[in-house]
């Protein structure tokens, strides 16, 4: 039997190389989506089986006979004993955001295969083994946050450096998540109808359940449900409406005021009324769409249309602009190393968790799934025709202002497409037009309509199936915009000492003053990028990506200097070949991101040479309120490396201390208490 | 058969704990009380706030 066992996954194994090797290897015949879900499957399985199994045995010493933090602390709310498969399940739902979905598409522009081999391999010795890690410790840790960890094993710098690091992370991450919905909806009735009409429905869902049917959950959900697909259907007749149709179709920078009204409005009004059922609904629909897309694939079995490498490794891409190496590892972060998810390792997870054995199939496990929803969102963006994801993707301000001039600079790349092509695709979308949809989401909506379409409708329900990826997207971003204005306030009014209990909410005046600041804060740069005359997302999403590693790479040294702690060097490559090389990735991007001489990549050549085209007559309004953005990114993306380096350099004080004998390197881990669950119980 | 209605089981239990619907149960248990309107606003705002202030992934 153990014989057998040994002989599938020496299988499984070569299956893995066999299917990377052939994705890889293959140049100039499209290629069988099913080859890229193979290889990660065999790959993730091979990961889970052997390397996590290793670190859960070796590197962590999980310890079933060892009480969790659920059981010695059991309080009926947050510390819980619960079943495995229900943690995974609330574990998953928590990490799996927007960015799998959208950094995936993004990078496509290289083609399909540096972003794959990414996610894939990112994801298996980077991604889940942070994530395992961090959970690993804040379980042993009573739960405790990474912030907290930093500070108790590394040091009182690491800890604060921490806190402020997540904060300005937060910022940045709403503006651009913001800005792809504003792409996503410029222009759009039909869309713009369908999101707004998500939030009385939200509202309606949040009466519903305080005072009709309190409790009821499922239900008031399922009502939501049957709404917003009855949205989707009134959408169309509002975008076909004489009437209804303008009052529905907005600029981008009205959509971008919009957004900003309700982020305030959302981090302001009771939870329970707009943030919770909109979460409610956002966390279902999110987990429908998932696996509608999963079985879709498997279905359809598309093939993709992008090439391995496009021209753009080079760094002249249109999307974004610089080579693969550092900025296809930046663009993915989410689906293959995520910092944010060290947050939720070290949040809620820890608290629920019943036997420490379950933190391997957890952190490890839950990671896993969700590069295989990038992996998912790669396949959805690389189905299209070249050419039209090209055109869907590129700001004007790089391929010409006109739709005959976008074509004729996408086709000379190689990429034929046409107008009357993008035309029809648009009518057939229920669209005006699908050029200079920039920020991922519009193409990755057409993908997953290409793929459900063709599973079955054909056709004639492409239009539903687009806007219904259209509407789960944005639904899906509007809620952690929401939720994070939320707890960027909460940070806020922690910092300035305005929540004197240790509770929050400390007076109307302090919420509305602190909310309106952190709104203002990623609502200024959400107006930058909509000006920007590269479509925003060239330089917001890169700092995005700069700023989720860097925080990945501050867990990653933390769970270093834990392992070291533990066991001496002996397995501290674990976290530290994932810390080495995204210390390598970011802090290459940030420099090149700063300090590049070519405009489109470096934040201060953008500034000079908008500078030297004034040609020393005096600088309108606009193009002073440009070179101002482009020297603050630059400053952004600067600070956020001294954070860093301010938290490697004390990590590696340490470290340095451990090797010496200097420091006594005591570990911070709650002392063992035997469990007393009985089997039944878990 | 028994496998697949396990599993169905399992699924809706990871539904109900995404709805918050077990934590609601564990709450009614843990305080000895009754479901009742007034006992779900107060679990839920408690609940909420809690939820509500905690990062969320991107």
């Amino acid at each position: 039997m153990k014989l057998l066992a040994h002989l599938l996954w020496a299988a499984v194994a070569a299956a893995a190389a066999f299917c990377l090797g052939a994705i890889a290897f293959n140049r100039g015949e499209h290629i069988n989506s099913l080859w890229l879900v193979l290889a990660a499957a065999c790959t993730y399985a091979t990961g889970y089986r052997f390397y996590s199994k290793f670190m859960a045995a070796r590197v962590a010493m999980l310890d079933d006979k060892r009480a969790t933090p659920a059981e010695r602390l059991r309080d009926g709310h947050d510390f819980e004993p619960t079943n495995r498969w229900i943690v995974f399940g609330h574990h998953f739902a928590a990490i799996a955001g927007p960015g799998p979905l959208v950094g995936p598409v993004l990078a496509a522009q290289f083609g399909y295969l540096p972003g794959t081999l990414w996610i894939i391999i990112g994801a298996t010795i980077g991604g889940a083994v942070q994530d395992f890690i961090i959970l690993f410790a804040s379980m042993r840790r009573d739960g405790k946050s990474l912030g907290q960890i930093a500070r108790e094993e590394v040091g009182k710098v690491a800890g604060f450096i921490s806190l402020i690091t997540v904060l300005l992370i937060m910022i940045v991450m709403l503006a651009v998540i913001a800005l792809v919905v504003v792409n996503a909806l410029r222009g759009s009735p039909w869309g713009t109808f369908t999101i707004a009409a998500t939030m009385p429905i939200a509202v309606f869902m949040g009466i519903y359940l305080r005072f009709w049917r309190p409790g009821k959950v499922l239900e008031s959900t399922g009502i939501g449900v049957l709404l917003l697909v009855a949205s989707i259907l009134g959408g169309r007749a509002v975008a076909a409406s004489a009437l209804l149709a303008p009052v529905f179709t907005l600029s981008a920078m009205a959509l971008a005021f919009a957004i900003i009204i309700y982020g305030f409005l959302a981090s302001t009004l009771p939870v329970w009324l707009l943030l919770a059922p909109r979460g409610y609904l956002s966390t279902f629909v999110k987990l429908g769409v998932i696996g509608l897309l999963a079985a879709g694939i498997l279905l359809v079995r598309p093939e993709l249309e992008l090439p391995a490498f496009t021209r753009f490794v080079d760094g002249t891409g249109p999307i974004f602009a610089g080579k693969i190496f550092p900025f296809c590892f930046i663009t993915i972060a989410c689906g293959a190393v995520s910092g944010f998810h060290a947050l939720i390792a070290s949040g809620t997870t820890p608290k629920l968790i019943a036997r420490e054995s379950h933190a391997r199939s957890i952190g490890y496990g839950s990671m896993v799934l969700e590069s295989f929803v990038a992996l998912m969102a790669m396949i959805a963006a690389c189905v299209l025709q070249p050419g039209v994801y090209f055109a869907v993707n590129s700001p004007a301000g790089t391929v010409g202002a006109t739709p005959a001039a976008a074509v004729a600079t996408i086709s000379s790349w190689g990429f034929p497409v046409s107008e009357a092509n993008m035309a029809n695709l648009a009518r057939d979308v229920g669209e005006q037009t699908l050029f200079y949809r920039t920020g991922g989401a519009p193409s990755l909506a057409l993908g997953m309509a290409h793929i459900f379409a063709r599973g079955g409708g054909g056709q004639s329900v492409i239009g539903f199936w687009y806007h219904f990826a259209i509407m789960f997207e944005a639904l899906f971003i509007l809620t952690i915009l929401d939720a994070g204005t939320r707890v960027g306030r909460f940070m806020l009014e922690d910092l300035l000492h305005l929540s004197p209990s240790g509770g929050h909410g400390g007076g109307m005046l302090a919420v509305i003053a602190t909310s309106a600041l952190v709104v203002a804060a990623w609502g200024y740069f959400l107006v930058q990028g909509v000006l920007d005359p590269l479509g925003g997302i060239n330089s917001l999403w890169p700092l995005f990506g700069i700023s989720n590693q860097l925080l990945a790479a501050i867990a990653l040294s933390v769970g270093t200097t834990i392992v070291l702690k533990m066991h001496g060097a002996r397995y501290m490559w674990i976290t530290c070949a994932p810390l080495v090389w995204l210390v390598t990735v970011t802090f290459t991007a940030g420099w090149q991101k700063i300090l590049s001489p070519v405009p489109a990549i470096g934040f201060l050549a953008q500034a000079a040479r908008l500078q030297a085209a004034a040609a020393g007559n005096p600088l309108d309004a606009a193009t002073r309120a440009l070179i101002f953005n482009a020297r603050l990114d630059a400053a952004v993306c600067a600070i956020f490396m001294i954070l860093v380096a301010a938290i490697l350099v004390d990590s590696i004080r340490v470290w340095i201390g451990i090797f010496r004998g200097a420091n006594p390197a005591p570990l911070c881990e709650t002392p063992f208490v035997a469990t007393r669950l009985r089997a039944e119980e878990v | 058969m028994r496998k697949l209605r396990r599993v169905g089981e399992l699924a809706m239990a990871i539904l109900r704990e995404l709805a918050d619907e077990s934590a609601y149960q564990r709450h009614l248990a843990a305080h000895g009380r009754s479901h009742s309107a007034e006992e779900w606003r107060r679990f839920s705002d408690r609940h909420l706030a809690r939820t509500y202030a905690r990062p969320r992934c991107c």
